[in-house]
């Protein structure tokens, strides 16, 4: 059959390829087109064999390929999803049309970011997940960050619609600095702020070339960081995707109508890549996305402190203490015997029966206004992003690439964020070459307006009627209390009658005059008792990388590289504690790793990389892996890994009070002179709750350090119709870096458990002394069914070992002990295959969620994402048809976000390469 | 195959239903313990109201409007309620006899509410009226009294947080003020009712009132004018006597006391200057014999105002002590002399009780030889302005003694 085809091929070729024999243009054109739907496929690449001349198609198919050879030649023509193939010309008097065969592509991918060399996926010595742009075309998914979520292992924490946090390995976070993503190689996490921007500032939908997950403490080559996986996302060369792309996607959300009134989604991308020569191309794209995003609705009380805490009963009509977890400037909280104490003064008649009131504090917290209230749902992005090509040689190219983006959305980190005209570019310069690299990029963060939701509107009611003073919230409110206590009332009603009497003229939601006071006290800075956090911090990052390979004759394979990085803190005093100017944190690394195949069966990987940041001490953290080949499409790998990572730019200098009346500050040694937490008795939080004071006694604070074992096997069975991926591991923290609350004596004077809220309280990041055991395992299988239907399905668990038992530890372990992902696919079937669908189950157990913000349990949660699309080839166009959560079902991903609903959307695409 | 797909599309309807209908959690919700139902039982107003003995007091509670306050089982109060014995006491006395004892109970409740205006019934029941539970248990047993707020806010203008207080308390038996409680305990749903022997009626004056008007209290009131000169007007004796925030005893010698102590006083002072003890004590009578003596500027030198407020200070207690409450074994406690002089050991009181009231009680000064006596009133329970002990005013008690007390 297959001697068959060739010679059909032959055949076919030589009857419509004209080449005249005599012709003195070196130059080969044709197009290659899908065998089933004549449509011109794009960004195929087309080379000629022993040469290293090569191109891709254009957006309609075509290409054109220059020789210097002697016809005839072997032109290699290739591409993700079909058959190769090899075609001889010898006579270019005719275009030359290629029939391009959709092949079985499982397992067949080729993967870089493991290793930094090409390797097949199957081979890949550590575990990794690759997502080309195909499967993003296919997926059903409204973005292709939210592919993210259907791979293997992944958690995903949901700030908002457009702020969304990928991470393996358990501690997903909204902010989450063990997970590193790259984008073009450039890390996008704000430098100030902390959290990777992926989903706000970065690719735009339609220049995503390829997303690459490594799980775990995979690799020495992206420097330190990224202890619990790598998310590697590379944008789409314009030498070789070509052309005018874009695509409109409306769709509608809110449907039911629970939250908000349904209300449209608009994202509309556009991307245009012009190769100028073969030497240089360039490429631009944009998208903007408007929408009304899902809001913070959970109105629990939460007792406690910050990640101590705990939702609990308990509503402002119950609970006069009451702090409700989307509901801010409650946080207020004032023991009510201070203003009771006050009126026993003045009147000493009523001292005695005011007595009998003090027994234990009254708590009461200042009244708050829902997230609804003050967040504005409107979430608008926008993204730009451009970059210029130039090839200096065959095997070098310049890259000159910049992304920049803006817009409003919600952030959950130690409060709930309104990142309001938040602005952040990344702008690269890069030189590749096949053999080296180097790299440049400064990343530029402007947080704009963005303010604390819970400072806002803490300040915002003190602005309005401040808490102290005679006439103050609390004297109004005690004298009511008492008032209606002396009457007879019971301890609530009186409390009822106190906050009405105390909130008496209280801007009412969306009054014109809690508008006008909202706006002032979000723009003013925090440090000057507003909610407005001012960020522009920079990162500079150079970085190199050489394969030494070749130049030791292929001995083994051997990469060397480095990196230097200056972050330059800037936040005026409001994130920081950068008052007096701005702050700058240098860190550098270089690392080597050597690959050797030791025998037929076996490769070996050994590398290590040394870092140090001025504020720590260096560190080298040596891997080692090993691939065992079973067969051509099975191998066993194995691999021992220590990671290691700085405390983030907050972990080292935030200078924060945030909502809770807890101060965030940095565990570098300059915070515990500035408050004088060896001077001036301070507790740990926990230890005062325990009625046992502790004096707080701080240590060096140390960078993190994970080791890590893995063992994983991958294969293709049944004739390659299933791709089988195991994995389980065991990883080590040493160090681990958790934050612990300290109270501090408002007077100096030693202080009691009953004067925890009549303390200054602080949240320092301080290391476990305790070492932190994580274990998981999963499962992933994929099976290609006949006429195009494949059928997919993921397992993955993870779990803490051995929780350290020290008071005050929290883990930040967030993580589902069952995560179960199940898709059915067909790209291609009905009429001419221009049909298409993709469903996708998802489902993850309750777990216990730990963050600054706040913490409880997430119930389990099932979600159904599905598409349905049609192509129209000659229109070189796809519809799709499709839902996030089509069933709407609300569902949570961590405490204080918002709840997730259904997004349905229906969307055109043309060009969709 | 048909069969396969059959299989197929089944399970998939299946897995299709088992998804529309199985939807997400919610978050953890709570319930709220602290959303109880009100308790069960009559409420204080039903209480009463079911009582055959205090219809009178409940004709009067409804006369003051009370009802929908009390019988409100989301508050709490305690109520000190007379039956219809003190009630019928009262009443007799309050019509000047017009209706007699043995009426039947419908002419008392007529008078009540024919009679008895809304703001005196308001007043009466008010005062009777604590905003906490307050069972006999809890009343504590301490001395001098821990005063307790009522309801009754006389003057809502002023402030609003303004109550005249009552002063429960269960040493040497079980008293409100000087009332002595006739049972304890009733429970009902929202509080406690304990009844008294009489109606306790609100206090309408100050101490200055009776120092100011009392004809045989006029050396003391000359004397606190006296160690008032000088002072601002918010930081005088006389200032605090008509404060009504006070809450004050006041031992008040009476003029025969001062003229006693004085005349010996002067007279020692004259005799120290040289004058021949016969005509001191001459000089010193004339000098003593009315209160202008604290205005007479001869003796300016000798009665200083600030010796003279040392004196009149030492007659004051900074909180309310009736006689029923005195121990039965002689006690020093401190007076307000203690303010500039802390470790003074203050005065001593005793009392000798009878069945069940205080039939004799002294207070001892430092320089005195004997404790003075404190003038018991003929008759139990005589209120201001006829009676000599235990009269009770807006700011407190006074007591009228036989003797200027001497604190050195």
């Amino acid at each position: 059959m297959k001697k068959y085809l060739t010679f059909l091929s032959f055949f076919l070729l030589t009857n419509i390829v004209s080449i005249s024999a005599f012709c003195q243009i070196n130059l080969i054109s044709g197009k290659v087109v899908d065998g089933t739907t004549q449509q011109g496929i794009s960004a195929v690449s087309v080379t000629i064999k022993s040469a290293s001349a090569g191109t891709f198609t254009d957006e309609r198919g075509n290409f054109k390929i220059a020789y210097t050879q002697s016809l005839p030649v072997t032109l290699v023509i290739s591409s993700v999803g079909y058959q190769s193939q090899e075609i001889i010309i010898a006579n270019i008097a005719a275009p030359i049309i290629i029939n391009f065969k959709p092949a079985n592509s499982l397992g067949q991918e080729v993967v870089v970011s493991a290793t930094k060399v090409a390797t097949r996926i199957l081979e890949s010595p550590v575990s990794i997940e690759r997502v080309n742009a195909a499967a993003i075309r296919n997926a059903p998914a409204v973005s292709y960050y939210d592919v993210v979520s259907n791979l293997k292992g992944v958690d995903v924490v949901t700030s908002s619609l457009t702020f969304k946090t990928p991470t393996t390995r358990g501690f997903a976070s909204s902010g989450n600095t063990r997970f590193t993503q790259l984008v073009d190689g450039m890390d996008n996490q704000a430098p100030g702020l902390n959290f990777s921007v992926g989903g706000v500032i970065g690719l735009t939908q339609l220049d995503v070339d390829n997303l690459e997950l490594l799980p775990g403490a995979s690799s020495a080559l992206y420097g330190p960081g990224g202890m619990n996986g790598t998310l590697i996302i590379t944008s789409k060369n314009p030498f070789k995707y070509q052309g005018l792309s874009f695509e409109v996607k409306e769709g509608l959300m809110h449907t039911d109508g629970s939250e908000h009134t349904p209300s449209p989604y608009h994202n509309w991308s556009i991307r245009w890549a012009k190769k100028v020569s073969e030497k240089f191309a360039f490429k631009i794209s944009t998208e903007l996305v408007q929408a009304q995003d899902w809001i913070g609705i959970d109105y629990r009380n939460y007792k406690g402190l910050a990640v101590s805490g705990n939702p609990s009963f308990g509503t402002r009509a119950s609970d006069p203490n009451y702090n409700g977890i989307n509901v801010y400037g409650d946080e207020t909280h004032i023991d009510l015997r201070l203003g009771l104490r006050g009126i026993a003064s003045a009147a000493p008649f009523l001292a005695p029966y005011i007595n009998t009131l003090l027994a234990s504090p009254l708590n009461i917290t200042r009244t708050g206004y829902k997230e609804r209230d003050i967040l504005n749902p409107n979430t608008v992005n926008f993204k730009l992003a451009g970059a210029m090509h130039y090839k200096i040689t065959p095997r070098t190219e310049a890259i000159l690439e910049a992304f920049w983006g803006t817009g409003n959305t919600v952030y959950t980190g130690s409060d709930r964020y309104s990142l309001k005209n938040l602005k952040i570019g990344q702008y690269k310069f890069e030189l590749n070459n096949k053999n080296w690299l180097l790299r440049a990029y400064t990343t530029q963060e402007d947080a704009g307006e963005s303010f604390n939701a819970s400072a806002t509107m803490a300040f915002f009611n003190e602005a309005w009627k401040p808490s102290g003073g005679s006439n103050g919230w609390v004297a109004q409110y005690s004298q009511a209390f008492l008032n209606a206590k002396l009457n007879g009332a019971s301890d609530m009603d009186a409390h009822t009658t106190g906050r009405t009497v105390a909130d008496v003229g209280r801007p009412a939601e969306g009054s014109a005059a809690f508008k006008t006071l909202f706006n002032t006290v979000r723009s003013i800075p925090i440090y000057k008792n507003g909610g407005l956090f001012i960020d522009k911090t920079s990162l500079y990052n150079v970085e190199g990388q050489y394969n030494l390979t070749s130049a030791i004759n292929n001995i083994a394979e051997v990469l060397v590289g480095g990196n230097y990085k200056r972050y330059v803190l800037n936040s005026e005093g409001t994130l920081f504690a950068d008052s007096d100017g701005k702050i700058g944190i240098n860190e550098y690394g270089g690392y080597v790793q050597v690959a050797k195949q030791v025998f037929d069966r076996l490769k070996l990987t050994v590398s290590g990389r040394y870092d140090k940041n001025q504020n720590f001490k260096g560190r080298f953290t040596p891997r080692a892996t090993a691939v065992f080949k079973l067969s051509d499409n099975s191998n066993l790998r194995f691999s021992y890994q220590t990671a290691y990572r700085f405390p983030s730019t907050q972990q080292q200098w935030i200078d924060l009070q945030v909502g809770g009346g807890i101060r965030l500050v940095g565990g570098i040694p300059y915070f515990n002179t500035k408050y004088n937490f060896a001077t001036t008795p301070t507790y740990t939080y926990e230890s005062l709750q325990a009625g046992t004071p502790q004096l707080y006694n701080a240590k060096e604070f140390k960078p993190e350090t994970v080791k890590s074992f893995e063992a994983g096997y991958k294969g293709l069975l049944f004739n390659g119709k299933l791709l089988v991926d195991l994995y389980g591991y065991f990883g080590q923290y040493n160090d681990f870096i958790y934050r612990k609350v300290l109270v501090q004596s408002k007077t100096g004077s030693p202080i009691q458990q009953s004067d925890t809220t009549n303390g200054n309280a602080f949240s320092v990041p301080v290391n476990s002394v305790e070492k932190v055991k994580t274990f998981g395992y999963g499962i992933g299988l994929d099976y290609n069914l006949v006429k195009n239907y494949t059928i997919g399905f993921n397992f993955s668990s993870d779990e803490l070992k051995d929780v350290p038992t020290t008071p005050g530890f929290f883990s930040y372990f967030n993580a589902p002990k069952v995560r179960i992902n199940v898709s059915l696919a067909n790209n291609g079937f009905g009429y001419k295959k221009l049909l298409g669908f993709n469903i996708v189950y998802k489902y993850q157990d309750s777990f216990y969620y730990q963050g600054d913000f706040a913490s409880g349990y997430v119930p389990s949660a099932q979600t159904l994402d599905a598409q349905f699309s049609i192509k129209f080839p000659k229109a070189n166009s796809i519809v799709k048809f499709g839902a996030n959560n089509l069933l709407n079902q609300y569902y949570i991903n961590a405490i204080g976000n918002s709840r997730v609903g259904g997004l349905y959307y229906i969307s055109f695409g043309y060009n969709l390469n | 195959m048909f069969r396969l797909i059959n299989l197929a599309t089944f399970s998939l309807l299946i897995f299709t239903s088992f998804l529309i209908f199985s939807c997400n959690k919610n978050v953890q919700q709570f319930s709220d313990p602290a959303l109880s139902t009100p308790p069960a039982g009559l409420a204080l107003g039903e209480t009463i109201a079911a009582r055959q003995t205090d219809s009178l007091y409940y004709r009067l509670m409804i006369k003051a409007g009370i009802l929908p306050i009390i019988n409100n089982k989301a508050a709490t109060f305690t109520m000190f309620v007379p039956d219809n014995t003190a009630m019928k006491l009262f009443i007799n006395a309050i019509s000047g006899g017009a209706v007699p004892l043995a009426a039947p109970d419908a002419v008392f409740a007529g008078f009540i509410t024919a009679n008895i205006p809304v703001a005196a019934a308001v007043g009466i029941v008010n005062y009777n009226i604590s905003g906490q539970a307050l069972p006999s248990a809890n009343i504590p047993a301490t001395f001098p009294n821990l005063q307790y707020p009522t309801i009754l806010n006389p003057a809502p203008t002023l402030s609003a947080l303004l109550r005249l207080t009552t002063f429960p308390s269960t040493r040497n038996g079980a008293w409100l003020n000087n009332v002595p409680f006739t049972s304890v305990d009733l429970m009902a749903a929202n509080g406690v009712i304990h009844h008294t022997a009489i109606v306790v009626v609100p206090p309408q004056r100050y101490l200055w009132d009776r120092i100011n008007t009392d004809t045989t209290l006029t050396y003391l009131k000359a004397a606190i004018n006296r160690a008032d000169s000088g002072t601002a007007a918010p930081g005088t004796l006389q200032g605090a006597l008509l404060n009504i925030g006070a809450n004050l005893t006041v031992f008040a010698p009476t003029d025969a006391a001062f003229k006693t102590t004085l005349t010996g006083a002067i007279a020692k002072a004259l005799i120290g200057m040289g004058v021949p003890p016969p005509t001191a004590v001459a000089q010193a009578t004339f000098l003593a014999s009315s209160p202008a003596v604290f205005n007479n500027p001869a003796l300016f030198s000798v009665l200083t105002a600030q010796t003279v407020k040392g004196i009149i200070v030492y007659h004051i207690f900074g909180n309310r002590a009736f006689t029923n409450n005195f121990p039965t074994i002689t006690t020093f406690y401190p007076t307000l002399l203690n303010g500039a002089i802390p470790t003074h050991p203050g005065v001593g009181l005793t009392a000798v009780f009878g069945v069940p009231f205080v039939s004799s009680a002294t207070v001892k000064g430092v320089g005195n030889a004997t404790a003075a006596n404190i003038i018991i009133n003929n008759s139990p329970l005589t209120p201001d302005p006829s009676g000599t002990s235990d009269q009770h005013y807006l700011n407190g008690v006074l007591h009228k003694i036989d003797q200027v007390l001497l604190p050195q």
